[in-house]
């Protein structure tokens, strides 16, 4: 009896550590193919851009009959990049294009969500769904899509436009960037309101019941209360937006071939890809894509830092 | 760095190469065939061009020991050539832009074919030929050729009692007078985005974007003969004469399609286009040859063209090269590339063939090549591709949208190109003159 105590005492902390052991293991074992493959995926071609961007091949004469040396240039492709006008007035661009399209897209997913949220809406899902349906459709089937509805001769809009006095052009040289940004506010408006929309559902609905006593409108109950209680869902999508922004790349590539009032670099991943495709200069396109990231990443700072401020602020 | 892993590259490269060299050997030996250091071999060729595959399959019937894989390339196939040279995947035989190639032969990735193809010069249409050679040396083998002529709406032209012009001055007459017969009508469109009309343009003006001057590289992009274009073009523009409209966009065609636009001074392969997107049209068109800046001269233009060439890595560059000279100078594969798939050939065999000759339906039955390969022979020698051709290209294309807008001129945007042309090649490390 004794002994058998003892023993299964005895082997109780023998098998403790083992098991234990294994347990702490465990949680690397399953991050492990996601280690694995945002190491392979993600830093080593980060790592890699900013490598390579401190290179240079040089050449000389006719440039015929040798292979170009490669060598450390330094900061020299950073120096390009940024003296470049074609890139740097892309950040101006798409600055000006994100200042109007982020907030208009983003207020009106806003206003959606809200509407679907309170009783006012009949038939939701089909609503939800036809406002969500452009995000189903790839990016380049929708600058198609619109490029053909913006240019004259074969669009019903510019033409029923134009057959009422009204001469539009959608792809003149100062409208062009709008045009753009109508295409992006199109497909993406949907898949924020959704965001927006289930942050909503969230909210104890006992807390609208408490407005409502109160003698809140269903307008005051959405400035004061639904509005607020979303907020980091809000900043999440504002940030999304930002970087989308950014990086935007399909709509006017696509939307070049139908008008030539964007310009190769119109964008700035539009300037590494005509550095890097065509112009053959992976070291200068990495210093471009490494000055685009650490953009991204400064602006992704700024916006978390102020709303983190504003949330303290309200608490 | 990049040294090295090509370096590795092509030692695998070579390594799998003699492994199969090692299998077919023993096979062959098998057979009792002969045993000389050219066993037979299997090259990989990728090119676009419609018809290839007969063409190839013909020629492996006929040549058991040099076997060729077809790869039929598209859309942004293209793309995929310089990574896959660099990296020693590369297929051993190509076929790819013309403008190309200066920037390829820089990074390395051309085999020279002086030795293998040099002698093939006189097979060829003389602008086609100098197209190839840059600075004595041979990079590629010209598959087709795009020279101009001008098509026009015989209907139009007809209807208000004009006739076709031969220089370009009496071209900006009829200009005129087709605006002032019908305000709706254009006697051309001028598109942004299309460079292939002003090369043409420039190069029956015996103009170049780029020479080769010693061991440097000179910019013409705004040269005399570009400037005298430009002239013209401001003046068409100026008077509202031409449609300024994007190329290739369904707005385009649909300008085609009302009628509004009553020339196109265009490459041989266009008509095959027109025929596709404005089929209604039939009988409408006719072929002239292009105007000519002063009376009695013959030059034409050209445009975009193809050739193949033989990337480095490949081990059988001299099975390769015959494969090529077959494909493009024999009689049996112009056949198959011009007859049956409406190639239009840079040989000058092919020029000659009886199935280029053929009527065209379309054109009210007019034998429209008759001019285009009379054109073909006469497109000067003096084009030369640069190695930043396509960021010059594309430069031009922005600049030539503010032209289109009215925010600047021709001569303008020639300047501000060149200027782009010229950093760029510095940035290379290129000498510029």
């Amino acid at each position: 009896m004794t002994t058998a105590t003892a023993t299964a005492v005895r082997r109780t902390p023998r098998r403790r550590p083992r098991a234990g052991g294994g347990q702490r293991r465990a949680p690397y074992l399953f991050l492990a193919p996601f280690l694995v493959l945002f190491a392979v995926f993600t830093m080593a071609p980060i790592v890699l851009a900013v490598y390579s961007s401190f290179f240079q091949t040089r050449r000389s004469g006719l440039g015929f009959g040798g292979e170009g040396e490669v060598v450390f240039a330094g900061l020299d492709n950073y120096v390009r990049a940024l003296s470049n006008d074609g890139f740097v007035a892309g950040f101006g661009r798409m600055l000006g294009y994100g200042v109007v399209q982020v907030p208009v897209m983003l207020g009106l997913a806003l206003v959606l969500a809200l509407l679907f949220d309170t009783a006012l809406v009949r038939w939701k899902p089909f609503f939800q769904l036809s406002v969500f349906m452009p995000y189903a459709v790839p990016s380049v089937v929708a600058a198609l899509i619109w490029g053909f509805l913006y240019q004259p001769r074969v669009s019903p809009i510019v033409e029923g436009l134009r057959s009422v006095g009204w001469d539009v052009s959608f792809l003149s040289p100062d409208v062009v960037l709008w045009s753009l940004a109508n295409v992006a506010v199109w497909s993406v408006t949907g898949v924020n309101m959704v965001i927006l929309f289930s942050a909503l559902q969230s909210v104890p609905r006992e807390i609208y019941e408490a407005a409502r006593i109160d003698g809140a409108s269903e307008l005051r109950t959405a400035l004061s209360i639904k509005i607020p209680m979303i907020m980091p869902s809000l900043t999440l999508t504002f940030l999304f937006s930002i970087i989308g922004t950014m990086q935007l790349f399909n709509e006017p590539m696509t939307m070049r071939a139908v008008t030539s009032n964007i310009s190769g670099d119109y964008t700035p991943n539009m300037a590494i890809f005509q550095a890097t495709t065509l112009g053959g200069d992976v070291n200068l396109g990495s210093a471009m894509a490494v000055v685009l990231g650490l953009v991204i990443f400064v602006l992704s700072l700024v916006v978390q830092g102020v709303s983190r401020r504003r949330n303290g602020a309200d608490r | 760095m990049a040294r090295s892993s090509r370096l590795l590259a092509a030692t695998s490269v070579v390594v799998g190469a003699a492994l199969a060299l090692t299998a077919c050997s023993s096979s062959s030996d098998d057979s009792g065939g002969d045993t000389g250091a050219a066993g037979p071999v299997t090259l990989e060729f990728w090119g676009w061009a419609t018809g290839l595959e007969d063409a190839v399959a013909l020629w492996n019937e006929e040549n058991p020991d040099i076997q060729v894989d077809f790869f039929r390339m598209t859309g942004d196939d293209g793309d995929k050539i310089p990574a896959a040279i660099d990296n020693g995947t590369a297929p051993d035989v190509v076929q790819m832009s013309v403008h190309s190639i200066p920037s390829h032969v820089i990074a390395n990735r051309l085999t020279d074919l002086t030795e293998y193809v040099g002698d093939l010069e006189d097979d060829f249409t003389e602008a086609s030929w100098a197209n190839v050679t840059f600075d004595g040396s041979t990079y590629a083998v010209p598959q087709d050729f795009g020279p101009n002529a001008l098509m026009y709406r015989s209907d139009i032209f007809e209807q208000h009692g004009l006739t076709v012009p031969t220089t370009w001055d009496e071209y900006l007459e009829t200009a005129r007078a087709l605006k002032a017969a019908d305000p709706n009508l254009y006697i051309a469109q001028m598109s942004p985005n299309e460079t292939g009309y002003w090369i043409a343009d420039v190069w029956q003006n015996e103009g170049s974007w780029f020479g080769i001057d010693g061991d440097a590289w000179t910019v013409d992009v705004n040269d005399e003969a570009s400037k005298e274009v430009a002239e013209r073009w401001q003046t068409l523009l100026d008077e509202d004469l031409v449609k300024v409209v994007d190329m290739w966009t369904p707005e385009y065609w649909a300008e085609i399609n009302a009628g509004t636009i009553a020339t196109i001074n265009y490459a041989a392969w266009f008509p095959a286009m027109l025929e596709a997107n404005a089929a209604d049209l039939a009988g409408s068109w006719s072929v002239a040859p292009s105007p000519v800046s002063e009376a009695g001269s013959t030059a034409a233009g050209a445009g975009d063209s193809s050739v193949d060439v033989i990337p480095t890595g490949t081990e059988d560059v001299a099975q390769a090269a015959q494969f090529l000279t077959w494909l493009n100078t024999s009689d049996e594969s112009l056949d198959i590339l011009v007859g049956e798939n409406s190639m239009f050939p840079a040989a000058l065999s092919g020029l000659q063939s009886d199935a280029l000759h053929q009527p065209n339906e379309y054109f009210g039955g007019q034998v429209v090549n008759d001019v285009f390969a009379e054109a073909a022979e006469n497109v000067p020698a003096s084009w030369v591709d640069g190695p930043v051709y396509d960021l010059v290209q594309d430069n031009i294309k922005d600049q030539f949208a503010k032209v289109g807008n009215g925010a600047q001129t021709f001569e303008q945007a020639l300047d501000a190109a060149a200027e782009y042309a010229r950093t760029q090649l510095e940035q290379q490390g290129l000498n510029v003159k």
